[in-house]
């Protein structure tokens, strides 16, 4: 882009953005390799090899999955059976996802016009990202993500609320109804901005223009 | 409970966003771009055909049959609307569906499509903003634009016509329902219905011949019922809020059908399918809700149709099911 829309952003440095101490996606990406890491990342290809799932569509994960296979060529894995994956599943759908989870999630979107992170520019923040979880899986749960733009004129907001919004629909469970708003008074056309990013035909037919979908899919090209 | 869930037909990879139904046969449109045909008579439900899927580049957001015949109108994200027949003598359980026409004239997605009772016009809207008013021939292979009606300030998600009279409603992203009527050689708008806090995302006409009322539903997640009044001085006519439908949703209501016998559906967002009675003038009351009517998913689409002796709710959800529901009063 040659003109910025904001030439001078605050920026975070990255090591203060929050973040969980033991997160517990080290388990699966740890740099520790151990035999009980590798098993469960072979667990966790078969799943996706044998099942149409949701996370699938998240190639970047999928390529990771990938890469690991290599290293994992010489362990031993017995083929899971039906119903062992419907167990792991079922273990992987019992954690709850927190505020701590969505933010990690989105907070690695790069900024379409900075070199920089949503979560570097606290266009995304923990304190803004609630979950209204129903106990029962079932059920209908809500995320709220209320999002900061760097400037209140910002034209970018909406393009910044489809890239999380494609995110998190990818990566949560379809339980989950995701409300994207601008946080109040952040933005001058704060009722506009949400109104589309909230109407699911939009953002269905944002998903299938293929130039939109190119800028989002580079602005999510820096999730972890 | 008066709803019971006869069959749930997993037909779509992807949201399923319209069905219609016409002598036994149920019509679906998806975001897999897909359109398919299911057989309803003697409670069959088998999937007779797959329409050709090459024929749109995009979703396809909406279908509606032709009063009376097999002719089917398909519109899509990808601007155009497709026009599909098959001879009436083919058997119900292996027809060949043909395409007919391809309607181009929108700029950009189109969202809604709908026959006039007589299955002379066809009316599509768009999120170019506009209502567009088609004549068709008998065989639905030639159209000719009557009307462009830009009068809505935002997208046009819906339109419906009347089950008797060439009136259209238009139900729009600019919070409002507006109606068109025939006048002498053009359209126009009678009436603007105000009052929704949000998107209106359908509206549909009450099927008597005693009474003309539209019931409307909207992102605001209520239903509410309008009634036409009298012709005003300035030629428009008045309608005025008839009531306001029990609370039941929880999240934006993106579809509500009036059945023959007098009863709304409405479902959405949060999963319900709600089935409304008038115990009084203006007075309703629910009389079915069924939750998480497509699981998590939401609902996109509520549909009244009777095969046999049978009432039944069709629903469309994002898991890209149809759910055949049976309603007893």
């Amino acid at each position: 882009m040659s003109e910025f829309i904001n030439e001078n952003p605050d920026i975070l440095d990255e090591s203060l953005l929050p973040s969980r101490l033991e997160d517990k996606n080290d388990a699966i990406w740890d740099k520790n390799l151990n035999v009980g890491n590798l098993q469960r990342r072979l667990h966790l290809l078969n799943i996706h090899q044998t099942t149409d799932c949701k996370v699938y569509r998240n190639i970047e994960l999928v390529d990771k999955l990938l890469s690991q296979r290599t290293a994992s060529n010489n362990l031993h894995t017995p083929d899971l059976t039906d119903a062992e994956t419907e167990e792991s599943e079922y273990e992987e759908a019992e954690d709850p996802i927190d505020a701590q989870e969505i933010y990690d999630m989105i907070a690695h979107i790069s900024d379409p016009e900075h070199p920089l992170t949503l979560g570097q520019l606290a266009v995304v923040n923990l304190s803004d990202i609630e979950v209204r979880e129903k106990c029962d899986k079932t059920k209908i749960s809500e995320v709220v993500v209320k999002i900061t733009p760097t400037i209140t004129h910002c034209s970018l907001a909406t393009l910044i609320g489809l890239g999380i919004r494609v995110r998190l629909e990818r990566s949560l469970p379809s339980r989950y109804r995701i409300n994207i708003l601008l946080k109040e008074g952040s933005h001058q056309s704060e009722n506009q901005v949400n109104k589309q990013l909230n109407d699911k035909e939009r953002v269905a037919a944002a998903c299938e223009n293929d130039q939109l979908l190119g800028v989002v899919s580079k602005m999510l090209s820096t999730c972890k | 409970m008066p709803i019971e869930l006869l069959k749930s037909l997993r037909l779509h990879k992807d949201k399923l966003w319209s069905l219609d139904c016409s002598k036994g046969l149920m019509a679906t449109a998806s975001s897999d771009r897909k359109i398919k045909l299911v057989n309803l008579q003697n409670l069959d439900f088998k999937l007779v055909e797959e329409l050709d899927d090459s024929t749109h580049k995009k979703s396809v957001r909406s279908v509606s049959f032709r009063p009376n015949s097999s002719i089917l109108a398909a519109g899509s994200f990808d601007s155009t609307i497709s026009i599909w027949g098959k001879d009436d003598s083919d058997p119900l359980d292996n027809p060949e569906t043909d395409l007919l026409a391809i309607i181009e004239g929108h700029e950009n997605e189109v969202k809604g499509v709908a026959w006039s009772h007589s299955g002379e016009f066809l009316a599509s809207c768009s999120r170019d903003k506009s209502v567009w008013i088609w004549e068709a021939d008998e065989l639905g292979e030639e159209y000719e634009c009557l009307s462009v009606l830009q009068e809505h300030s935002q997208d046009v998600k819906h339109v419906v016509w009347h089950p008797n009279m060439n009136l259209l409603a238009s139900s729009s992203y600019d919070d409002t329902i507006r109606l068109w009527k025939e006048d002498a050689d053009d359209w126009e708008c009678a009436a603007v219905l105000n009052g929704h806090e949000g998107t209106v995302w359908c509206s549909d006409f009450e099927k008597s011949e005693a009474s003309l009322r539209l019931v409307s539903c909207s992102d605001d997640a209520t239903v509410r019922v309008w009634k036409y009044v009298e012709e005003g001085e300035d030629g428009e006519d008045i309608w005025t809020l008839d009531a306001i439908l029990p609370n039941i949703h929880s999240r934006a209501v993106y579809s509500v059908n009036w059945s023959s016998h007098g009863y709304i559906a409405s479902a959405g967002s949060d999963g319900i399918l709600a089935v409304y009675k008038e115990v009084e003038q203006g007075n309703w009351e629910v009389v079915a809700q069924q939750n998480e009517a497509h699981s998590v998913f939401e609902v996109n689409m509520v549909k009244w149709t009777r095969v046999g002796d049978k009432d039944l709710i069709l629903t469309g959800g994002d898991d890209g099911f149809a759910n055949v529901w049976c309603f007893t009063p």
